[in-house]
């Protein structure tokens, strides 16, 4: 199960001694996240379980007095939890971590942006620079990507590859794949945005996987390219038929369009095929 | 590898836990190495995703996915060998057998002769390190290697200079 659909009971945590309403059971980075406060992170996403890959949510739990690491993706509400997130303990650990992005992805604005923001602006660790990295050696490997292809869309087009300091994420044997949708869940997902995805004519070109091209639906009212030609289909077959046929021709804008003239229509007696 | 023979090896493995890894081993063993059609032959027989399998096949050091050689040579490089002068070993060896290793982008050291007859690999540990510097043909294991005896060794298998 991915999210709780009935929400716990209420309670009240601490975060930086301040009392915050939760819900028991909820995701302590989401209460934060919603109470805007700062806890910097890079693997969270709302959609899939929390994994705790990139350890950048560190906060210090207080329970009986005593201290404790924990990330604030995996910690969950109960009543009466307290946690820190700014001790110098979890600041020095922070530091460290954003040294080890910054030579792990060396070309990511995201991570050079996000470590400087918290004053770490050079890395001791050697950089992994590598040539013609489809990633743009912008990967973390916190796996959202893998995770969103195969448990959101079910694909599964990419995998981690090899292991250790070797471990990238790619198609098998780099090769266009045939599970790829197009659908570029990937993209949206990936937190450094490393992963690059273009319309070309009738095709998408998943760019750094393997150039996987997957052929898109064309508006047939304004000519332009505009879904995933296959997926559109996997969606279609579970919509009824009025609204499907609509869907299977146009583009978002053109059915926007129409919509509304119809509608301007039916207004001054025309006719209207909507409800 | 053939289909019938991949038949055969998946209907040995039925239980779900550490299937694939059973199946991946079999097709190792048979095969030396595991063919991306046998992957892909695979990946559709047991709707398992490619990107899977593969990567599995490249995670485990026990896999290799390009054919090898007729005799598998794996020179320790294991600290205790290491320090004993394996270095020299590997060195020696791709002297004789005119390769020269590196390693490749999935981190792995495999080099084949052009003939086919030779790959070496090398290992961090066998567990032999009072024999160190080791290395293992076939299975075969040789202890306090010297460069020196490499010829006599390779001669075993065919070797010649």
């Amino acid at each position: 199960m991915i999210q709780q659909k009935i929400p716990g009971k209420p309670v009240t945590v601490t975060i930086n001694g301040k009392k915050y309403r939760a819900n028991e059971g909820e995701i302590l980075l989401s209460v934060a996240i919603r109470e805007k406060i700062e806890i910097p992170h890079l693997c969270f996403e709302a959609s899939l379980d929390p994994y705790g890959a990139c350890r950048l949510c560190m906060v210090e739990v207080v329970r009986k007095g005593k201290r404790e690491m924990a990330t604030s993706c995996t910690l969950r509400a109960a009543d009466g939890l307290e946690v820190l997130t700014d001790t110098p303990e979890i600041e020095k650990h922070r530091s460290i971590l954003f040294e080890l992005y910054l030579a792990e992805a060396p070309k990511s604005d995201v991570i050079r942006d996000m470590a400087a923001h918290y004053g770490v602006t050079r890395t001791r660790f050697l950089k992994r620079i590598e040539q013609g990295d489809p990633l743009g050696n912008k990967c973390v490997l916190c796996g959202l990507c893998v995770r969103a292809c195969s448990e959101i869309m079910g694909a599964g087009a990419i995998n981690f590859i090899n292991r250790g300091p070797y471990t990238v994420v790619n198609t098998p044997y780099y090769a266009p794949s045939r599970d790829c949708f197009g659908c570029g869940a990937c993209v949206r997902v990936c937190p450094t945005n490393a992963i690059e995805m273009e319309d070309v004519g009738a095709d998408r070109v998943m760019k750094s996987w393997s150039d996987t091209r997957v052929p898109l639906s064309q508006c047939e009212c304004c000519g332009r390219y505009y879904a995933p030609r296959e997926l559109s289909a996997s969606v279609l077959a579970r919509l009824d038929t009025p609204l499907k046929e609509e869907i299977a021709r146009l583009c978002p804008e053109c059915r926007g369009k129409q919509l509304a003239q119809n509608e301007i229509l039916a207004g001054r007696g025309g006719r209207a095929t909507h409800g | 590898m053939d289909e019938r023979t991949l038949d055969a090896i998946i209907a040995r493995h039925d239980a779900p836990a550490g299937r694939l890894l059973g199946i991946l081993g079999e097709i190792q063993n048979q095969e030396g190495y595991v063919p991306r059609e046998t992957l892909e032959l695979l990946s559709e027989k047991l709707g398992v995703r490619l990107s899977q399998l593969y990567g599995l096949a490249t995670f485990y050091s026990y896999f290799t996915l390009r054919p090898v050689g007729d005799h598998v040579i794996t020179v320790c490089m294991g600290t205790a060998c290491h320090v004993k002068g394996a270095v020299a070993i590997l060195e020696a060896l791709e002297g004789l057998l005119g390769i020269k290793s590196d390693v490749t982008d999935d981190g792995k050291l495999s080099v084949t002769t052009i003939d086919r007859k030779f790959t070496v690999e090398i290992a961090r540990c066998f567990g032999a390190c009072s024999m160190a510097p080791v290395l293992r043909i076939d299975g075969n294991l040789y202890g306090y290697a010297t460069p020196e005896d490499l010829p006599v060794i390779l001669g075993e298998y065919g070797w010649t200079p």
